[in-house]
């Protein structure tokens, strides 16, 4: 600031005192717009060491045959390996299979409740705290629970199905039933999320709409079928894709319920469930590097497509 | 008389809307209730209590004891505590001072480096995490908090509903302060960091929440027992006895997670907008 007050009085004439301006303009502004680089180093040095740096390194990884110690290049071969590996296969499908019906159960079931918490005059908050706390508890307590939750003799599930006269699963007893027990857990978990979602957006439906139906003579189901489902497209666009990146990198249930080989017998291995045992069990870097990149051109794939359905602008 | 009825046609919608309400809600705890229930129950630990019953045959609090006498569960609690507190004040403070320059400031590249914060959004955990264990490893934090706290200093979702937070407040604000000479970190403190309250406090129960469950980073850094997480602990401990020891299990769980919930109760308002806010602006 001295400096440039001195340069001011030093230069003399109409002209150079304006350069001199605008001289002086311009340093301020390449100063202010350094400290604004300062506001972003923090953040930045993260993407560097935390972001850029690793996904880099294991494309690098998934081309070399590597322990952590020894490496060798092997080009292709690791994405070789684990394309044509049955565990991987079948980790993709176990992963598929409880993500699609995870979310085809809960989406549905959860706009239902929302819209029936939204509708009730009373109780809304009690209702919203209570529906919610499943998913404040975490995933890997719950999934503690629900190896006794599911027991098929001694737990409450079969019991309840028993007495109402309903057949009994052997859920996490038998590989036939083991995904639908992860199944029920996530439906258990995640509900409260997508009902918290769809409150928060169904309320931010303009009421004049509903006014403007009612004056027209619509009924309660016809607002719901011609108002309420449309505008809430958005929402369970968001709640799909959110939903469905979760459910490719489930990894925590399935640990607790199964270990990291997803007994029984693999049934309810994931995909994150293949790459912890190959990497941080068989320590074989270079092959859980090749499957967690395709997993990532998966998730990727996915991801891109929720940016575009919705408002983000990229 | 048609009004009546319609009225009265109303009053039992919404009656059965709220018994159906109940019942599914009812539904959802059921697993809470039974956990406590069994945790309150000795002879669990050799049979499961069939059929359940709401009170123990013979309550004590014998499992109870146990989970506080064996202190894991207590170690495990400090070093979650640790590693959250540590992980929530760098994520936030960091996401705080680039969500404010993302909003606020004029610089070149200002829109390229939001596209890269946004581009980290789309990069999960699992292809980084072999490299993240290699370059921890290498400077020999393997087993120490450092791999779990110094990485969620960067966090696309915090910076970007900080960015979203800052837009709505006027520049006008910023203009006045400048006129008085204040440099742009003084206005940040003095004028703009002041009135972040709100998105502070939604951030820092977010960042909360995320570094509290997270479960395959730490299994994969933390092998030392002694510094194991509350996820971790848990998982070894369920791994270890599977569906063996059904009481202690339970008093084990609940102990785990009754600080959370009372939490949760206390903050849900806030906890509830935080949670409807990441998916509100995500979206």
């Amino acid at each position: 600031m001295a400096k440039n007050s001195l340069e001011l009085e030093t230069t003399s004439g109409p002209n150079s005192q304006l350069k001199s301006e605008v001289e002086t303009i311009r340093q301020k502004k390449r100063k202010s717009q350094l400290t604004w680089y300062i506001f972003l180093i923090p953040s930045f040095l993260g993407i560097l060491l935390f972001m850029v740096y690793p996904i880099f390194e294991s494309l690098r990884l998934s081309f070399y045959q590597s322990n952590g110690t020894i490496e060798n290049y092997i080009g292709l071969a690791n994405f070789k390996t684990v394309l044509t590996s049955g565990p991987f296969w079948n980790s993709v499908w176990n992963t598929f299979f409880i993500g699609i019906f995870q979310i085809i159960i809960t989406i549905p079931l959860g706009f239902i409740f929302a819209s029936l918490i939204n509708s009730t005059p009373k109780g809304q908050n009690f209702f919203k705290v209570i529906y919610f706390l499943p998913n404040v508890t975490s995933i890997v307590a719950a999934s503690m629970i629900f190896a006794f939750v599911l027991h098929p003799e001694m737990g409450i599930v079969n019991y309840a199905l028993d007495s109402i006269g309903l057949p009994t699963l052997k859920w996490l007893a038998s590989p036939d039933t083991s995904k639908w027990a992860v199944i029920l857990l996530a439906v258990w978990h995640w509900i409260g999320f997508v009902i918290i979602i769809c409150l928060a957006n169904l309320q931010a439906i303009s009421p004049e709409m509903y006014e403007a139906a009612r004056i027209d003579g619509a009924s309660g189901i016809q607002q719901w079928l011609f108002i309420t489902v449309p505008n809430m497209a958005g929402t369970f666009a968001f709640l799909l894709i959110t939903g469905w990146i979760g459910a490719l990198q489930r990894f925590n249930e399935v640990y607790v319920l199964g270990g990291p080989n997803g007994s029984p017998a693999r049934s309810i291995q994931t995909m994150g469930a293949f790459i912890y045992e190959r990497g941080f069990t068989g320590f074989e870097f270079g092959i859980a590097s090749a499957a967690t990149y395709i997993m990532f051109m998966i998730i990727l794939v996915f991801t891109f497509l929720n940016l575009k359905i919705s408002k983000m602008k990229l | 008389m048609n009004s009546m009825s319609h009225k009265k046609a109303e009053k039992i919608s919404m009656y059965f809307k709220f018994f159906i309400l109940l019942i599914f809600g009812s539904l959802l705890m059921a697993p809470f209730v039974w956990m406590v229930s069994v945790g309150f129950d000795r002879t669990a630990n050799i049979t499961m209590p069939f059929p359940p019953r709401l009170i123990p045959e013979e309550p004590s609090g014998f499992n109870y004891g146990i989970v506080f006498e064996n202190g894991r569960l207590i170690q495990s609690y400090i070093n979650s505590a640790i590693v959250t507190i540590s992980s929530v004040l760098i994520g936030v403070s960091s996401s705080l001072l680039a969500g404010y320059a993302f909003s606020k400031g004029r610089f070149k590249g200002k829109k390229a480096m939001f596209i890269i914060v946004l581009c980290t959004l789309m990069i999960p955990m699992e292809p980084r995490l072999i490299p993240l264990y290699k370059l921890f490893n290498s400077v020999d934090m393997l087993n120490t908090f450092w791999p779990l706290i110094l990485p969620p200093i960067i966090n696309g979702m915090l910076i970007f509903l900080c960015k979203q937070f800052f837009d709505q407040l006027p520049d006008t604000l910023r203009e006045a302060a400048q006129i008085d000479g204040a440099g742009e970190f003084k206005i940040f403190f003095r004028v703009y960091f002041p009135l972040s309250g709100p998105i502070a406090a939604t951030m820092v129960i977010l960042a909360f929440i995320w570094s509290w469950n997270d479960f395959l980073w730490p299994l994969v850094v933390l092998n030392n027992q002694e510094l194991h997480t509350v996820p971790l602990y848990l998982a070894s401990f369920s791994l270890e006895n599977g569906t063996s020891l059904g009481g202690l299990t339970m008093a084990l769980a609940t102990v785990s997670i009754l600080p959370i919930i009372v939490l949760y109760l206390f903050l849900q308002r806030y906890i509830i907008q935080s949670i409807a806010l990441s998916g509100v602006k995500g979206e």
